[in-house]
């Protein structure tokens, strides 16, 4: 009992020196390299090279910040789910919520533009999550009580799919110039967030992951299945609403702003289980929230520099870290399947 | 008085009635089995009982008070189930899943008192399962499980227990443990239960009622002796005398 105790702390302890760490290295690094005082000075009002405060406070730092808050947003999205379909590989992304969330997005953008309306973050959070609801809906609609897991991913990709396909076929449509931007952001991508954003995101973000903990009891009833849950107490109806919605606002903040990033719903609850070596959801949904923010920072550093200057979109970076990770949990999942019969 | 009543209980799925006009009302530490054919409604009966289905028509009586005037959480404190199939409880401990049934006394967050955790040891210690508290569910023999899901039933804290087949996927020295278990809740802490029963003899040995279905109908309700004579056995689940002497004898 103990014991666990400890690790739990030792856990948290480490994601938090991480995320300190790459923060600190993100603050660091770039197309142009400060070192460690010069960015103490602007931090602290002491500079007098405003290029270095300029990429410093208006460029990395709210850039840092929306990747941190977003990742953990995603992550927490993921756990949601996978406590909602109770599958392990249940998330945004690969169940095509992502996609749908882009997809209303992206006429939202098309049409403004063509009107010549500049949308705010407020109605393309409202556009996401739209969409996000949408592609949901149609998930549960085709994978109906199906308890199988793959079937349940296949539905999901399907989704992806004719989201994706549709939104190719409007942006052909959408008038040259507005392509270029649409193209940049439905890669997926942290950056040119600006401090406005930032403070919309944890608007949205800080409210819904407070509601998501304070669901942690009715989650660790859920986890012996719905009969369990029900003979506990738990209105089951209303906690698998309230998951389905938070899940998706959750998601439809991060396409909104960073457009689709994918497997980090997925992998990164699972690597938090892992690690934890437990699912209690009081532990885990924190956790996965800052696992997420450490799991981004992380990605966005590669995405940035590894090819610098030429940046990669997050989503490249994030599926070559997250996507083995799924790969991994189907098929322990196979050889634990033939093990029992 | 009567500690669970039935009276004129339809059940069944989606208006579609399985099982009908049952009546049966039993007292406090009382054992009640439910048997029949396959098929026979028995397990529609015991949800609609643990109020995880709607009665159709009808109702259920707990304590002279009719199911739909009490609140889920009230139920939740007098009523613990057990059910058939597997659970997944991935990287759960036995104690976890046991801390469980804790769910309808916590606050908010869910979180544990000493007290509670008292009650969840004490469970675990009812069962034998103290050496299990920290292993993982997932890692236990199917006889384990079924404990840890008793000791998860018991640390709710029930005046009644309701039981779906608890025996199955377990071998003999098993099945008598768990009947044992059941046997001292009832007559030590006055736990009334209500289960399905495949084993006839144990069904015998165990209860204090039998309730027989047959083809949706209650068809005998009576105690053991009673209910398990050759003739009626063979009559309710339409079999020879000359097999059931057979095999039985």
């Amino acid at each position: 009992m103990n014991n666990r105790k400890i690790r739990y702390a030792a856990m948290f302890i480490t994601l938090a020196a991480l995320l300190i760490t790459l923060t600190a290295v993100n603050l660091l690094t770039g197309s142009v390299s400060f070192s460690f005082s010069e960015v103490i000075d602007v931090i602290t009002g002491n500079s007098t090279d405003t290029t270095a405060e300029k990429v410093i406070l208006q460029i990395r730092l709210p850039r840092i910040i929306a990747a941190m808050i977003l990742g953990g947003a995603l992550s927490l999205s993921g756990l949601m789910l996978q406590s909602f379909f109770s599958n392990p590989i249940a998330g945004p992304f690969v169940l095509g919520i992502s996609s749908g969330a882009k997809l209303t997005v992206a006429l939202a953008m098309i049409i403004s533009m063509s009107t010549g309306i500049i949308m705010n973050s407020a109605s393309m959070i409202i556009a996401a999550f739209i969409g996000s609801l949408a592609a949901t809906a149609a998930i549960l609609a085709v994978s109906g009580k199906m308890k199988n897991m793959s079937y349940l991913i296949i539905c999901g990709i399907m989704i992806g799919y004719i989201c994706s396909a549709i939104t190719e076929l409007a942006v052909t449509f959408a008038d040259d110039s507005n392509i270029v931007n649409l193209h940049n952001w439905s890669m997926g991508t942290f950056s040119s967030t600006s401090w406005k954003d930032v403070a919309v995101m944890t608007f949205v973000v800080v409210p819904a992951f407070a509601a998501a903990f304070l669901l942690s009891k009715p989650m660790s009833a859920y986890q012996l299945g719905e009969s369990y849950a029900e003979n506990l107490g738990v209105n089951v109806k209303r906690f698998k609403t309230a998951l389905i919605i938070l899940s998706s606002l959750l998601s439809a903040c991060v396409t909104a702003f960073a457009g689709p990033v994918s497997f980090v719903g997925v992998a990164v609850p699972h690597l938090v289980r892992s690690i934890f070596r437990t699912s209690k959801p009081i532990i885990i949904i924190p956790a996965s929230f800052i696992g997420g923010a450490v799991f981004c920072l992380f990605c966005d550093l590669l995405a940035r520099t590894v090819f610098s200057p030429t940046e990669l979109s997050i989503s490249t970076v994030t599926a070559v870290f997250g996507a083995p990770v799924v790969l991994w949990i189907m098929l322990r999942r196979s050889a634990n399947r033939n093990y029992e019969a | 008085m009567s500690h669970i009543k039935t009276e004129n209980l339809y059940v069944g799925y989606n208006k579609k009635i399985i099982a009908g006009d049952i009546s049966f009302s039993i007292s406090k530490g009382e054992i009640l089995t439910i048997i029949g054919p396959n098929g026979c409604g028995k397990s529609t009966l015991l949800k609609t009982v643990a109020s995880q289905l709607e009665p159709l028509s009808g109702s259920v009586y707990l304590s002279g008070k009719s199911k739909i005037d009490i609140t889920e959480k009230e139920l939740a404190q007098k009523m613990s189930v057990m059910l058939t199939g597997r659970l997944k409880a991935e990287l759960m401990t036995c104690r976890d899943v046991v801390e469980t049934g804790r769910y309808p006394y916590t606050g908010v967050l869910g979180l544990l008192t000493e007290n509670d955790n008292k009650i969840v040891n004490k469970a675990l210690e009812t069962v034998n399962a103290q050496e299990l508290a920290d292993i993982y569910f997932s890692q236990l023999s199917d006889g384990q499980k079924q404990r840890i899901m008793l000791a998860r039933a018991i640390a709710q804290e029930p005046e009644i227990l309701i039981l779906d087949e608890p025996t199955n996927f377990l071998d003999i020295k098993y099945k008598l443990e768990l009947l044992t278990m059941l046997k001292k809740l009832s007559s030590e802490n006055e736990i009334s239960i209500i289960m399905t029963l495949h084993e006839l003899e144990l069904a015998k040995k165990v209860s204090d009622k039998v309730l027989c279905i047959k083809n949706g109908k209650p068809d005998k309700l009576g105690a053991p002796d009673e209910v398990f004579t050759s003739k009626y056995i063979c009559s309710l689940f339409d079999i020879s005398s000359d097999s059931y002497e057979l095999w039985y004898k």
